[in-house]
């Protein structure tokens, strides 16, 4: 018996108050321990130089629309070692943080340029334009948004000649757990890729580990 | 012959004793007597023991007994018997006093009524004198408990607050202090009217102004009813009169000022929530940190009770410079057990919530601390120093960073596993739940100092806290690790053990059990197979626990256990296949509709993964699970799901029956061509 399939999810303004204040709800694929793996495409122009990229969740605290975890980069071209980085990331739920970054030398203007390269962010983008998301309610959009802001060089020292100045543009798709994002650092090449999937360490199947802490 | 009786040099605590207990001595030698025995063992702890063995206080009871009859026939002598009755009971109360061995000794020889019984004597000297060694008594947790809720208890009480002696009333607000206990004994005491006269003691000396603001932070601990009360017009001015007490010249009624203010805030959200107050108190305690007697060994636990649980306290107390102050502490040298144990209790109040604090006891290497702190002699020590690490782990940045799993954390955590105390083997076990969570690939260290065995040891305990914190640890520590860490891991565990903890008695170990086993199959397709072990025997034990439970925290990691054996290969699928789908009899079968109607979304989406798995595209034997999981039912049950409140379970919904679609439609069109 065929049952229609209700599409699309789309984000609602919360009525009667100026606060989107309902939370992301968790989603499985975006819990600590999933990986994912891809690559960043170091330059917008030259496709072709791309470092693969592996992203590991290790914390989730959506009631304070955080998470955070590592990001490994295995073909950069100055280190003899895959780099990790530890990165902290800002969940875009309008009532911890709204599409506005605010800091990390990114304008309103920043913001909206790089969020719009998201496709499943332009029914969100007039509302966005005028109070940065705050009305909006997101907790049943199929797609997360956030920030992550690498915090500091996980194996190597501050002197491998690499830079962890900007942030990420991230938007996270809860259908199938696939990432895309872009760099943002005034002193970078602008709107690096970064694309990421849900990764299975190649058996047929999902699987999901976890940990409590007291 | 010498003579001792007539030296002037202090008698042999023998010889005094002999005098006490004779029956010869006349009664003026042994009123000298007990003034000669006040006077050695005043403030002296040494001799108070000596004479404790000696038996000196059954003595001097029996004295003050004999007195108190001789002296009810009346006669000429009273005023001779009166000053008996006030060094006996002086003597008594030095025994008392800041020593619990004394207070036992007391107890023990009776002199509780006798003493009670001098209240109401005649004489206000004699009346004082009891009053005051009472009052000594009622500072040890030893003291009898004071029955408030009988009514001539009660207006015993009433008619002491209401004395005119400064040591009687002192005595009253001291018997609330230590007896007043429950929420009942609180109501009755709110009755009989004794806030308001308690509220008439602030205006009183300091010592009845200390008295009273014990009592009253006794009073509405934890009592809306009896706080609000206290807020009420009829006690006037009442909490500004306390408020100002914070200001007091004194240190000591400093610090009870703030507990009563805590304790009336600690009631209510609404009450004292204005910043200028919580500045004061934060402020007022802070400083009183600072005092090198036991105000300052107390101070850290008021502020504790100002703090705990309140993250915008903690962010005043943070931005007052409270951690630093800690560490001057720290850094000042070693203090008494109980100063110690404070400073930790507050460190770990502090880093409980905020990741600022976390980040700023670091800095200032408070971890150098904890290696003395963990192997400190007292039990008390012991455990805050537990708690504050478990705290300052919960920091994921830093537990990514390796911060805390070293040989210096974890190998005093480890020895603490075996420690005669069961609360730090409790606080033991929750720090290294967390400090195990780590990113760095230092899980070994644990293993290598021994804490798996250790680990596995507790987890057989018969105390259930000692068994679901030491599977917790494993669990965690589980989380991510290596396969030749997991390896040896299970060599200690052994399936017979994981097992047992599955069918444990308590859900909570169940729980943790199985989550245990959830990241043991997780990681590479080698792991799976640790539940294929001995014919399946841990497999079993885990759709059987599912099957049986009610549980939903147990059956959601039940259900991602398998989940994700069926992420595995071919034999993995089947396996929990068979399990979920048995051939004979239909539990299993209506087990996994069940959970898929749950209510808990977390159970829903468990179910639904393990069901995506099951139906993975590529796995030969897919169609075949299609078309039993069809025959079960289970497409119908997606179709409801399809349109779920919750996203995930939405999502996952979509995700499965999109995987038995395809498989449904090639079974459907392969059936067709076999007709």
């Amino acid at each position: 018996m065929p049952v229609r399939v209700v599409e699309p999810s789309s984000p609602s303004q919360v009525a009667g108050t100026t606060q989107g204040n309902t939370l992301p709800q968790p989603c499985s694929l975006l819990s600590v321990g999933q990986a994912f793996s891809g690559t960043q495409n170091v330059s917008s122009l030259q496709k072709d130089e791309a470092w693969r990229v592996n992203v590991r969740i290790q914390g989730c605290d959506l009631d304070h629309g955080y998470l955070c975890g590592t990001m490994e980069a295995l073909n950069v071209p100055m280190a003899d070692t895959p780099v990790v980085t530890f990165w902290e990331g800002e969940i875009v739920d309008t009532k911890n943080y709204t599409f506005f970054t605010g800091k990390w030398g990114a304008t309103a203007e920043d913001d909206i340029k790089h969020w719009t390269k998201f496709p499943s962010f332009s029914p969100l983008l007039s509302q966005v334009e005028v109070d940065g998301g705050k009305s909006l309610d997101l907790s049943n959009y199929p797609y997360i948004f956030m920030r992550w802001k690498e915090q500091y060089f996980v194996n190597v020292g501050t002197d491998c000649g690499l830079t962890i100045a900007g942030f990420y543009y991230v938007c996270f798709s809860c259908s199938d757990g696939s990432i895309n994002g872009f760099y943002y650092d005034p002193n970078s090449s602008p709107f690096q890729k970064l694309e990421l999937k849900s990764t299975n360490d190649g058996k047929s199947g999902f699987s999901f580990s976890s940990y409590e802490l007291q | 012959m010498p003579t001792s009786a007539t030296s002037n040099h202090p008698s042999r605590p023998e010889d005094l004793i002999g005098r006490l207990n004779s029956a010869h001595t006349p009664y003026e030698a042994k009123l000298k007597a007990l003034r000669d025995l006040k006077n050695q063992i005043i403030g002296n702890r040494t001799k108070k023991l000596a004479f404790l063995k000696l038996g000196a206080v059954p003595s001097v009871v029996s004295i003050l007994s004999s007195a108190a009859a001789a002296q009810g026939g009346g006669g000429d002598n009273r005023e001779f018997y009166e000053s008996v009755l006030i060094q006996s009971a002086a003597v008594i109360g030095s025994f008392a006093c800041g020593l619990d061995a004394g207070v036992k000794a007391v107890l023990d020889a009776g002199a509780f009524p006798l003493l009670l019984s001098l209240i109401s004597h005649l004489n206000e000297k004699v009346a004082d004198a009891g009053a005051r060694s009472l009052k000594l008594i009622y500072q040890s947790k030893r003291a009898p408990k004071y029955e408030f809720l009988q009514e001539k208890n009660m207006e015993f009480l009433l008619s002491l607050l209401n004395s005119k002696n400064e040591n009687v009333t002192g005595l009253g607000a001291n018997i609330i202090t230590h007896s007043c206990q429950t929420t009942a004994e609180q109501q009755a005491l709110s009755e009989a009217g004794v806030i308001k006269r308690l509220v008439g003691l602030l205006g009183g000396s300091i010592n009845q102004k200390d008295a009273s603001l014990e009592s009253l932070a006794a009073m509405v601990k934890e009592n809306p009813e009896v706080s609000a009360k206290f807020m009420g017009p009829e006690n006037g001015r009442a909490l500004n009169v306390v408020i100002e007490l914070m200001k007091d010249k004194h240190p000591r009624t400093r610090l009870l000022a703030c507990m009563c203010l805590i304790s009336i805030r600690n009631t209510s959200t609404s009450y004292l929530q204005d910043s200028g107050i919580k500045n004061s108190l934060v402020s007022v305690l802070l400083e009183l940190l600072d005092d090198p007697g036991p105000v300052g060994d107390e101070a850290p636990f008021v502020l504790s009770s100002l703090i705990t649980e309140k993250e915008d306290m903690q962010k005043i107390a943070f931005n007052a410079n409270l951690i630093e102050k800690l560490c001057e502490h720290l850094n000042a040298g070693s203090y008494q057990a109980k100063r110690l144990q404070g400073i930790f209790l507050l460190l770990g109040d502090l880093c409980s919530k905020l990741e600022c604090c976390r980040d700023r006891v670091l800095d200032l290497q408070v971890l150098n601390f904890v290696t003395e702190a963990l192997a400190h002699d007292s039990a008390e020590v012991r455990t805050a120093a537990c708690n504050f690490l478990k705290n300052v782990s919960r920091s994921v940045k830093n537990l990514s960073a390796g911060q805390f799993m070293n040989e210096a954390v974890a190998v005093p955590l480890v020895r603490l596993l075996c420690d005669s105390s069961s609360s730090v083997q409790i606080a033991a076990l929750g720090a290294i739940s967390n400090i195990v969570v780590d990113f760095m690939a230092h899980k070994s260290v644990l293993v290598q100092c021994g804490g798996v065995k250790q680990l596995v040891q507790l987890s057989k305990s018969m105390e259930s806290a000692i068994r679901v914190n030491a599977v917790w640890a494993l669990r965690n520590l589980t989380f991510l690790v290596s396969y030749r860490c997991k390896e040896e891991i299970l060599l200690e565990l052994t399936s017979a053990t994981l097992i047992s903890l599955i069918n444990d008695p308590e859900p909570s170990v169940q729980g943790q059990a199985l989550a245990l086993v959830r990241n043991l199959v997780d990681g590479t397709l080698n792991s799976i197979n640790y539940v294929f072990g001995e014919d399946g025997a841990v497999l079993h034990a885990i759709a059987r626990q599912l099957r049986s439970t009610s549980k939903v925290e147990v059956q959601i990691q039940g259900m991602y256990t398998l989940s994700n054996v069926a992420s595995g290969n071919e034999l993995h699928k089947e396996a929990v296949m068979n399990q979920l789908l048995p051939q004979a009899g239909n539990d299993a079968e209506k087990t996994l509709v069940k959970f898929l109607q749950s209510t808990d979304s977390r159970l829903c989406t468990a179910t639904l993964w393990a069901l995506i798995n099951l139906t993975f595209p590529g796995s030969p034997g897919t169609c075949r699970r299609v078309t039993e999981l069809r025959n079960a039912g289970i497409i119908t049950q997606l179709k409801n799901m399809i349109n779920d409140h919750c996203l995930d379970v939405k999502l996952r919904a979509r995700m499965a029956l999109g995987q038995l679609m395809i498989f449904g439609s090639v079974w459907t069109w392969y059936t067709s061509i076999k007709v």
